[in-house]
């Protein structure tokens, strides 16, 4: 951070004229200033690449989940398998993939958010990348959780209400 | 207008709605899942004869479906289908959308128009990038962890 002087050598904080954003609302300002992890990231499933795709559908209908994160032996994300790969990849050619890894039909390198970036950082980036499912990872790598449409929609009704 | 108050005024046709895929109940589910895997959406309209809405075919319903039976391809989409479904009219606001979505965690919420005519499609994803649009800083200096952004969307 550089220091600066008046004319005579006093030190001004160059922060002295800063201005705090302002938000229309509550919802705004949560939005804004919450991290992701104000988003309920919790609970979520995660299966290995070696997975068979037989065995990740029936987790996923088990469990009424959309989404399974694939993560390897150090819990590090390696891939994302859901609905849109079923549609897209298994519900056709069911009998063709079903004993085989997950890791061949899953999305590979999936977008995700830090846990320390804020809600409507994590929001944009559901709207830009068009993925439905993002996880949230620490700085890391860890895994930490994935946001859903379904787990915002309730954050933003949470603070739509408190108005 | 604050993000609140857009939701509480702006009306469903301000959403970035999509063109409903339909189909008519007596295709196959192979047929529809040709269909959503064309139109790049993970849900199809079941309409009558004159494209009024009677269900909704969606590839959650697709993964149950499978799961309990790989065979079910070759059944007609009547048979799966979701007969109770939601729905909202252009001139609703947007929060009704909200509302759809929070009560039953309906993924999609079809737009009908006057005449109870499928006008559209909305629900997750377009209520997602109606409220990015009220930040446009963070849209501009995304980042996407650490990786470049997908060649292309996934669809809605």
């Amino acid at each position: 951070m550089t220091t600066e002087t008046t004319k005579n050598n006093e030190f001004q904080d160059p922060l002295e004229n800063y201005d705090a954003p302002t938000y229309a609302d509550p919802l705004e300002r949560a939005l804004a200033e919450e991290p992701v992890t104000a988003i309920q990231t919790h609970p979520y499933s995660t299966i290995a690449p070696e997975t068979t795709v037989d065995e990740a559908l029936h987790k996923m209908a088990g469990n009424e989940i959309a989404c399974l994160l694939v993560a390897d032996r150090k819990s590090k994300l390696v891939g994302v398998f859901s609905d849109r790969d079923v549609m897209n990849k298994v519900a056709l050619e069911y009998e063709d993939v079903k004993d085989r890894p997950v890791s061949e039909l899953m999305t590979g390198d999936p977008v995700y958010v830090f846990d320390t970036d804020t809600a409507s950082a994590a929001i944009c980036v559901m709207a830009v990348s068009g993925y439905r499912h993002v996880p949230v990872v620490a700085l890391d790598g860890k895994l930490l959780g994935i946001i859903s449409p379904q787990r915002v929609t309730h954050f933003l009704c949470e603070h739509f209400s408190n108005e | 207008m604050s993000l609140q108050q857009n939701l509480a005024s702006e009306t469903v046709d301000k959403l970035n709605l999509r063109e409903a895929l339909t189909i008519a109940p007596d295709r196959t589910l192979r047929e529809a899942v040709m269909t959503m895997r064309n139109g790049n959406l993970g849900c199809v309209v079941v309409v009558d004869g004159e494209n009024k809405p009677i269900g909704l075919f969606t590839e959650a319903m697709l993964r149950l479906a499978i799961c309990r039976d790989p065979c079910c391809i070759g059944a007609k989409v009547a048979e799966h289908m979701a007969t109770v479904y939601p729905w909202v009219a252009t001139d609703d606001t947007i929060d009704t959308v909200l509302e759809a979505m929070e009560a039953k965690n309906h993924r999609f919420v079809v737009v009908v128009d006057g005449d109870h005519r499928v006008a559209g499609l909305t629900g997750q994803k377009g209520l997602m990038e109606y409220v990015a649009e009220h930040f446009p800083d963070e849209v501009m200096v995304q980042r996407v962890g650490t990786k470049p952004y997908p060649v292309t969307r996934e669809g809605a």
